[in-house]
């Protein structure tokens, strides 16, 4: 009999659902005989080369609204979408903090961000995956971390000295000016630059940017590694322009910075994605 | 019709101000952040510069090959003050240099001859204290990866400057009769060929010029766009871009690479 064959007897699919039921309502952590988690074969064992393990995946997700007219007409800042943004960012987080608390993590990896603006509301979701030093008790929600950095790339930064203290993210949306009839006329067949709308979207940036910053320094960091950017126009308002980014914040644990000698590697096979799990020492 | 970059927009100030506190911004992962800590850089801040910038018109000859001086010149001129505004930053905080840049161009409803230009990258500074400035005694620009830079390195070159060159060129209709003429037969183009030589050939030339500007001893990572952006099929714009380099010190033999047959798919 091949190993793939399904088992003869039936399967009470009731039973199933029941049992699947029971352990959702019982929530996460309370399974004792497993954990769950989105790790690769190769990411498990670079996060306990380094004495950590994954304990459970776990999510947080927000959806805040913006009221109706935000996006239609005015001058300056979006103040409402801004704010929307980041209390969506918040709510998320905290959510996903107190679910990684409750399985007793001590910080949440590989964390997939997705996040979407539209007219009337904002949403971010989090989900990412439970870790914490192999055996260690659980802690506050509010000390967990939350990185969107891979569990390789948690495990390079954690031998190279430094750690992860959390997700900082920034936005703000701002309205074009509008150009009167006469300017768009005398500037229809010129190179010019558009002065106005630079300006309006340095603003947006700067303030995105310095928002970001403000919360990595509020949790002490020192650096923000793999910022991500999105810009660009809002397809469901004409006149404004968006800003946001994020990234993780750092911070060197150790004395100094460890330095990693890369070894020059040629890989044999088609794509290239090598990691020589060697080049990890000890912690 | 140069435009002189203006100096940066008040609302930068702030943000720089909070970096040269001691917190820095990057968009490098954390391989390039190790990488450049073992080039012996330390990242500063994350740069950026854009213009938006109205795009000309120019008539152009329906039977004609040409080179769209007044687009060209649009399309330089936007991506300098881009350009000039990320270093700017960079300077501002004490950079040596720029790595990882990159330069896109968006689009947006409010104008349809409009455009963004945006210059983006991280700026680094070296830790052993010794000015990296390049001839032009700004900070160096490159568009190689945290991975590419560490390299470069060892190699014993630096990176000198991101140069360019561009030519948007408008490429001639065939007449009724020379469509006619070569139905049915397997010719070869010349005038199609000639256009599409002539306009790389320009491009290459004015990176190459640039690079030269610079006093550097050649040009890696070189990339050859062709977008058409909203001009319709047969204005395209060659945009040549690449890192230009210079030696820096004594010969270095580099270690061979080791082979390896990774396990991971």
């Amino acid at each position: 009999m091949s190993p793939l064959t399904p088992p003869s007897q039936d399967i009470n699919l009731k039973d199933e659902m029941r049992r699947a039921l029971a352990a959702y309502a019982a929530g996460p952590g309370s399974n004792p005989h497993g954990t769950t988690s989105d790790l690769s074969m190769d990411e498990e064992l670079n996060l306990h080369s380094i004495g950590w393990e994954p304990v459970e995946f776990v999510g947080g997700f927000s959806a805040f609204s913006t009221p109706s007219l935000t996006w239609s007409w005015g001058q300056g800042e979006i103040g409402a979408a801004s704010y929307a943004h980041e209390q969506a960012f918040d709510l998320a987080l905290a959510r996903l903090h107190q679910e990684a608390a409750a399985a007793g993590g001590h910080g949440v990896v590989g964390v997939q961000v997705t996040r979407s603006i539209h007219q009337s509301h904002t949403e971010v979701s989090l989900m990412g995956t439970a870790v914490r030093p192999v055996g260690a008790a659980a802690v506050d929600p509010q000390r967990v971390f939350t990185s969107d950095l891979s569990a390789r790339d948690f495990t390079l930064l954690m031998v190279a000295g430094w750690e992860p203290l959390g997700l900082a993210a920034g936005a703000s949306f701002v309205f074009a000016p509008r150009r009167s009839m006469g300017t768009v006329l005398s500037q229809q067949s010129q190179n010019v630059e558009l002065t106005n709308f630079t300006e309006a979207m340095y603003n947006a940036r700067e303030t995105a940017m310095e928002r970001m910053q403000s919360k990595a320094l509020a949790m002490k960091g020192t650096g923000v590694v793999d910022v991500k950017v999105f810009e660009g126009p809002m397809y469901f308002a004409s006149h404004a322009v968006g800003f946001t980014s994020w990234g993780t914040v750092v911070r060197l644990r150790a004395d100094e910075h460890r330095h990693i000698t890369p070894t020059v590697v040629v890989p044999l096979d088609d794509a290239v994605v090598a990691f020589e799990a060697a080049t990890l020492g000890e912690v | 019709m140069a435009q002189e970059p203006n100096d940066l927009p008040q609302a930068t100030g702030h943000r720089l101000e909070e970096l040269e506190k001691g917190l820095f911004t990057s968009d490098l992962s954390v391989n390039e952040f190790l990488l450049v800590k073992e080039a012996g850089f330390h990242p500063v801040g994350f740069v950026m510069g854009s213009s938006i910038y109205h795009i000309g018109i120019q008539t152009r000859k329906w039977g004609s090959s040409q080179e769209l001086t007044k687009l060209t010149e649009a399309m330089y001129n936007a991506r300098e003050l881009a350009m000039t505004r990320m270093e700017e930053e960079a300077a501002e905080l004490g950079a040596d240099g720029v790595v990882g840049v990159r330069l896109n161009v968006n689009y947006y409803e409010w104008g349809s001859d409009a455009a963004e230009f945006i210059a983006v990258g991280t700026a680094v500074k070296a830790e052993d204290g010794v000015s990296r400035l390049n001839a032009l005694g700004k900070p160096f620009t490159s568009d190689l990866s945290g991975q590419d830079f560490w390299t470069l390195n060892q190699t014993g070159y630096a990176p000198q400057g991101l140069v360019m060159g561009t030519c948007v060129y408008h490429i001639a209709h065939r007449g009724l009769m020379s469509t006619l003429g070569s139905t049915g037969q397997n010719v070869e183009l010349p005038n199609f060929t000639q256009a599409l030589y002539e306009a790389r050939e320009l491009a290459m030339t004015r990176m190459q010029d640039e690079a030269n500007r610079l006093g550097a001893t050649g040009i890696v990572g070189v990339r050859l766009e062709e977008k058409s952006h909203q001009w319709g099929s047969h204005t395209i714009e060659f945009l040549a871009l690449g890192t230009a380099v210079g030696k820096t010190g004594a010969d270095v033999t580099l270690p061979r690479p080791t082979t390896i047959i990774s396990l991971d798919n």
